[in-house]
Order: C-alpha cells, then sequence, then structure tokens
C-alpha cells in the first residue's frame, strides 16, 4: 500500500469522541434494538465494533458528542432490558491485526508505547488511536488490518 | 396423568393457561382484544380464567383502550391481537402509548416455531418492526418461560418511565405443555434523590424573582398531585403544564396560568420567556413546547427533574438536573423548603402574570357567549359536573378543549400528545369508561379523526358503555386546514372532508345522536345527551374556519407568536 492511498484509509477519530463499551444478552433481537435505538435516538456513532459469543455481545461504540452528551446517550443505552453491563471509556484505544514482516516492529513499537502480543503469527497492536495509526504508517509493510477503535473499561454507568 | 392419593386428575398447564394465570397474578380485570388463527389457543383458554374481555372491532381500537384504561387507572393495560394484520394493527396504539409513557402490555400471537422466517400465512416480525417504539418486547419460544416473561413485561412496562411491552407468542408455545415457572420479580430501582441537588433547587426557587413550574404527565404518572399544590403553595410560584400535563394541577386554582406552547395561552408563553427559574417537574420539552430552543426561556435557570436520566440536557440544559421520581423529588424540595421556613414574595410577578392574561380571559369570555367550540366545551363542563372525563381526538378541537375546559379532577383529561394520534379519543374512551362505569366520560372530537375509529360504536353499543360524544364538525381537517390558511396562501388541499349524517349513523348503531347548528340551544342538546342513558353522539356544526390561537409556526419564538387580534389584523 502507498503512503497516499494509506493515508486514505487511515481512520480519523473525532476529537470529542467517546468510547462506550456495553454487554448485551438476548441474542440477534437485543443487537437489533440496540442498534435501532442508536439509529431512532440519533445517536451520532463514529465506530462500532461487535464481537462476542453465544451468551453475550460485547459492543464498542464510539459516539462523537462532547463528554456530556456522550454520558447522556450512554445513559440512555444502558437503561435498555437487554444491557447487562455498560462502561464509559476511560481511555480510547485504536486496535489492529498485523503480519508483519522482519522483527524491526518490536523496538518501534516499545519506543512508541504501542503494547502488542502474539497470537499465532498475527500480532494485536493497540494503543491511542493516533499513535497506533502513526506506528502503523511507519512500519508500513504486512498485512494490515484495522478493527477500530476500542473503549477501555472505566466507569459503569 | 392422576394423583392416586387423592383421586384427581393433574392436567398438566398450557402455555395459555399460564398466560391467563399471570395476567391474573398481574390483577388484570380487562383485556381489550381481537382473536385470530394464531392467538387461538389463547382465546381458548380465556373463558375459564375470571379475566373479562372485550372484542373491539379493530386491533387499533384495542391497543388505544387498553391505553386509555391505563391513563386513566395508573394500571397496566392489556391487549390482544392475533399475528399478522392483527399485530400490524396495534402499531399505532403501541407507538402512541410509548410516546406518553403508559404502561401497556401487549400479546401477539405468532406462527408456530416451525413456521417462524418462511414467509408463513399471517407472519410478520412484529418485534422487528416495533423494536424503535417499545419499551422492551419479547419472543417466547419455550412454554416454561411464558408465566415468568408475562410477570416480567408488567414489571418493565410499569417501572421507571412507564412504556409499552410486547410478548409475541407462537402458536405451539401457547399450546404446549409447561413443566416449570420460576418468577422472580424485578427490584424497581429508583434513581437515587441526592440531597444537595434537591437543597440547591429549593434554594434557587428561593432567591429567584420571577419562578414558574412547569408541570408534565411525569407529575400524574407518579401521583405527585398534591405533592405539586403543595409545594407551589408553599412557594407562592405560579403553576404551568405541559398539554399531557393538564389536570395535574387544578385549573381553578389562584396559581394556575394555563399551559404553553404552539397553541397553549399566550400569556403562558410570555410567562414562561420572563421567568427568571423554571421548575420542569415530569416533562421533556418537546419541541411543541419550546419552539425555537436557543430563545426559550433565556432568562431563566432550569431545575429539570425526570424519572428517565437520559431526558436531563437533552433539549433543554438545566442548571439542575434531577433524576428521580416526580413525587419523591418534590417531596424532597417541600422538605427543605419546609426546613427555611421561608416563603417566596412574588407578588409583583404574580401582578404581572395576571394583568397579562386579562386580555386573552375578555376574550374568552366573550367567546363563550357566541355559537362554538369554547361555548361547547363550558356547556359539556356545566352538565357533565366536577367528575367528568374528557378523552379528546387530535386536532383543533384538542387544542380548545385544552384551552378552554377547565380541568378541576386530577388526571381528568385523557388524550394523545406525543404522537398525536387521530382515531385515539373514541377507543381510548372506552378504556376510561370500563375503568369508571360510573363517572362521565365525554369525547371531544373532529369530524376527521373520529371516523378514524368510529366502527367501536358496535363495541360501545354491546358492553352499554355511558360515553357521550361532541363531534366538533367543521367539514375540514381543521388543523391542516388552518396551517394551509396560514403558511400556503389558503390552498386547502385534501383537507375539506365529508362524513356521515351523524343521527343516521347513530340510529344504525342503535345509539342516540342529535345535530346542533348556530342557533340551536347548545346547553339544552348537552343536558339532552347527558341525562340520556348510553352513548349519545352530538354533531356540533361549527364555523368551518374557525381557527386556534395563538399559533407559533415550527421552529420560531414566542416572539413570533401569531395570535387572534395579530391574524385579524
Amino acid at each position: 500500500m502507498t503512503p497516499e492511498a494509506r493515508a486514505k484509509t487511515k481512520p480519523t477519530l473525532p476529537e470529542t469522541a467517546s468510547a462506550v463499551e456495553v454487554r448485551i444478552t438476548g441474542g440477534i433481537y437485543a443487537l437489533n434494538r440496540f442498534l435501532m435505538t442508536l439509529q431512532s435516538k440519533r445517536i451520532p456513532v463514529a465506530g462500532l465494533t461487535v464481537g462476542g459469543n453465544t451468551k453475550a455481545m460485547l459492543v464498542n461504540v464510539l459516539i462523537d458528542s462532547p463528554p456530556e452528551t456522550a454520558r447522556r446517550y450512554a445513559t440512555l443505552l444502558g437503561a435498555l432490558e437487554d444491557v447487562e453491563e455498560l462502561r464509559t471509556a476511560d481511555e480510547t484505544l485504536g486496535v489492529a491485526l498485523l503480519k508483519p514482516e522482519g522483527d524491526g516492529w518490536r523496538k518501534s513499537a516499545a519506543k512508541m508505547g504501542i503494547e502488542t502480543h502474539e497470537d499465532g503469527g498475527t500480532v494485536v497492536a493497540s494503543g491511542s488511536p493516533e499513535v497506533l495509526e502513526s506506528w502503523l504508517s511507519e512500519i508500513g509493510n504486512g498485512e494490515i488490518t484495522r478493527l477500530g477503535t476500542v473503549a477501555r473499561p472505566g466507569e459503569e454507568v | 396423568m392422576e394423583n392416586t392419593a387423592f383421586n384427581i386428575e393433574y392436567k398438566p398447564r398450557t402455555g395459555s393457561e399460564a398466560m391467563c394465570e399471570a395476567l391474573l397474578d398481574e390483577g388484570v380485570e380487562y383485556l381489550f382484544g381481537y382473536p385470530g388463527g394464531a392467538i387461538m389457543p389463547f382465546y381458548d383458554a380465556l373463558p375459564d380464567y375470571p379475566l373479562k374481555h372485550v372484542l373491539v372491532r379493530h386491533e387499533q381500537a384495542a391497543a388505544h383502550a387498553a391505553d386509555g384504561y391505563a391513563r386513566a387507572t395508573g394500571q397496566v393495560g392489556v391487549v390482544v391481537a392475533t399475528s399478522g394484520p392483527g399485530a400490524t394493527n396495534i402499531v399505532t396504539g403501541l407507538a402512541t402509548a410509548q410516546m406518553d409513557s403508559v404502561p401497556l402490555v401487549a400479546i401477539t400471537g405468532q406462527v408456530g416455531r416451525g413456521a417462524l422466517g418462511k414467509d408463513s400465512f399471517q407472519e410478520t416480525d412484529v418485534m422487528g418492526m416495533t423494536l424503535p417504539f417499545t419499551k422492551h418486547s419479547f419472543l417466547v419460544e419455550d412454554p416454561d418461560e411464558l408465566y415468568p416473561t408475562m410477570r416480567r413485561a408488567f414489571d418493565i412496562a410499569r417501572s421507571g418511565r412507564p412504556g409499552p411491552v410486547l410478548i409475541d407468542v407462537p402458536k405451539d408455545v401457547q399450546f404446549a405443555a409447561c413443566e416449570h415457572d420460576v418468577y422472580r420479580r424485578l427490584q424497581e430501582t429508583t434513581p437515587p434523590v441526592t440531597g444537595p441537588a434537591l437543597e440547591a433547587a429549593a434554594l434557587l426557587l428561593r432567591k429567584a424573582k420571577r419562578p414558574l413550574i412547569l408541570a408534565g404527565h411525569g407529575v400524574t404518572l407518579s401521583g405527585a398531585e398534591r405533592e405539586l399544590q403543595l409545594l407551589a403553595e408553599r412557594m407562592d410560584i405560579p403553576v404551568v403544564t405541559t398539554l399531557l400535563g393538564i389536570s395535574a394541577f387544578p385549573e381553578d386554582h389562584p396559581l394556575y396560568l394555563g399551559w404553553p406552547g404552539m397553541h397553549g395561552q399566550a400569556s403562558v408563553n410570555r410567562a414562561i420567556d420572563k421567568s427568571d427559574a423554571l421548575l420542569a417537574v415530569g416533562m421533556r420539552f418537546d419541541d411543541r413546547i419550546t419552539g425555537a430552543i436557543d430563545r426559550f426561556a433565556r432568562d431563566a435557570k432550569v431545575i429539570h427533574i425526570d424519572i428517565d436520566p437520559s431526558e436531563l440536557g437533552k433539549v433543554v440544559k438545566p442548571a439542575i438536573g434531577i433524576a428521580a421520581d416526580a413525587k419523591a423529588a418534590l417531596r424532597g424540595i417541600l422538605g427543605y423548603v419546609e426546613d427555611s421556613g421561608e416563603r417566596g414574595d412574588y407578588g409583583a410577578w404574580r401582578e404581572e402574570l395576571a394583568e397579562s392574561q386579562k386580555p386573552e380571559k375578555r376574550r374568552e369570555e366573550a367567546a363563550r357567549e357566541k355559537y362554538g367550540p369554547i361555548r361547547i366545551m363550558g356547556a359539556i363542563k356545566d352538565a357533565a359536573g366536577e367528575n367528568v372525563r374528557l378523552v379528546t381526538d387530535v386536532g383543533q378541537h384538542q387544542m380548545w378543549a385544552a384551552q378552554f375546559f377547565e380541568f378541576t379532577k386530577k388526571n381528568s383529561l385523557i388524550t394523545s400528545g406525543g404522537l398525536g394520534t387521530m382515531g385515539f379519543a373514541l377507543p381510548a374512551a372506552m378504556g376510561v369508561a370500563f375503568a369508571y362505569p360510573e363517572e362521565p366520560v365525554w369525547v371531544v372530537a373532529g369530524d376527521g379523526g373520529f371516523q378514524m375509529n368510529v366502527q367501536e360504536l358496535a363495541t360501545i353499543r354491546d358492553f352499554g358503555l355511558n360515553i357521550k360524544v361532541a363531534v366538533l364538525n367543521n367539514g375540514y381537517l381543521g388543523m391542516v386546514r388552518q396551517w394551509q390558511q396560514f403558511f400556503h396562501n389558503r390552498r386547502y388541499s385534501q383537507t375539506p372532508i365529508t362524513g356521515p349524517n351523524y343521527e343516521e349513523l347513530t340510529a344504525a348503531y342503535g345509539l342516540s345522536g342529535k345535530t346542533v347548528r348556530e342557533g340551536d340551544d347548545v346547553e339544552d342538546a348537552v343536558r339532552w345527551a347527558q341525562e340520556t342513558p348510553g352513548c349519545v353522539i352530538l354533531d356540533f356544526h361549527i364555523d368551518p374556519e374557525a381557527n386556534v390561537y395563538p399559533m407559533i409556526p415550527s421552529g420560531m419564538s414566542v416572539n413570533e407568536m401569531i395570535e387572534e387580534n395579530d391574524a385579524r389584523g
């Protein structure tokens, strides 16, 4: 990927974004209701990731609004019956999966404060979204999959 | 299975029986519904239980009737419908209840589990369809889950900020035998009311020069009418209400001013504009109240009390936000007010407000002498008395009723505020009449909305409900016509509307009716209706171009308000 192309795909993180991490039970209807609430209440979503298993789903929502408004939205989402747990983020992280070439990435990751661990040949890297982007641009080789921004659990609403 | 020890036959409980038992255990008396294929097992079980079912003529009416019952009693209303079109027909009723925070449980039949997702006959994804305007919903696929799910649905519907809950039950689940039922009542979690916020609110009100209380539906929902009146009286603070808050404070009380908004009283809009402290309790700053939000109550420090914390700061940023039940919060503030022993001195403010109301009162007095909506409202109140409950439809007549009917009994106005659902009044009045069969119930409707659920006259006749109806018949969809007059150069596109001869219609249903025109004795006609047993319809032919004043154009502020004198130039 050329630096220009990489710049185009670089996710931009809104300055005012607030992240919340939500644990939902109740299957696809519950997820649907959650998404429908984001839609019908016109909650400004800057990023959203869904993961989980058969028992529960973990949804990370990046809300593009001032913290006070984001807290109100978090309260609204937290009141949904299917929401088992909702935490606002102490810290918003960017996460990427990569299969880098060589070994030089270790040193630069440590230098820039990027946390990494390896899982069967795939490196999971996380850090401040801006710093992570900068680091990914710097190492600039291999296969990179950005998972988007996630919230580090903080205060429970 | 036979129990040999007691020589009795043990009949395993079916899903339908579990549903009926849950309804009984919740204290349900009335269900409003309409049977169909997918809900037949439930209807088969129903006669074995002391539950009263009201067979309506359209499922939408069942939802509104359950809504009216819930609003009038404070209990959870129950609506039953079959799958497919039965379920889609209750959608408007659920949305109406959601917008006005009305506790409702809707039970819908669904195609059998094996037929789900296969575009089966009368299959619709009613859960998916109603996700945005139900508080919660369930598709119950395990018969053992039916009883606890039903109980939980009632808990959810009435707890916190009330709302509608849907339970969708596949037909084979209703048939199936239950083996277990375990139920754990939900712990109601009322958000804590913090002392400092309440004390600060009391202090802010005491320091204000021009305070106002703006009371909404939450006051009625929490039964906080007494606390509201005590606080207003202790502090001598004038009270205004939202449309749904009307009758939360007696309108003949000297501290009552009226209600603000797009078609609220001009003087009340101005009072809010001039206030320096606004205690908003159990309301959500609907756009019909605020108009242009950047110009709403600019000088006021707002104290906002609402049980739904997500309402705080949604529209208006409060100086003090209190997430609490209205009754608990008002009691708390009252406590601090009593402790301080201080009483407000707002004499000058109240004199100013009284002065600003004089032109309106003069116009109202003059209008009461002439044939028209204002006189009709007065005649109904006089004939029906203090205990009357008024149910309105949506449109001009709704605004006239809200402005000119004097509501002195608490929770005596039932109206669709948030969704503004035409066709609401007649079926909702059925719910009210079932709840209070001994009390007078009047419907005020326009000729447009009344025709939307007119088929319910058959239900009303079947049950002998003592509902009186005043149709304000102007031959138009009046409110839309009024807006066309002001903002679309009198281009009355598709607003002229015809209707039946109501005298003949009522006769066809075995009911009584009368046409009233200018020159007829309004009071005599209303008295006749009140004294005639059973349902009576009065068809009042009124000025086709009568308007509701004032009006604040959408998105404008009190400064752009159009008043009657402005309109006449």
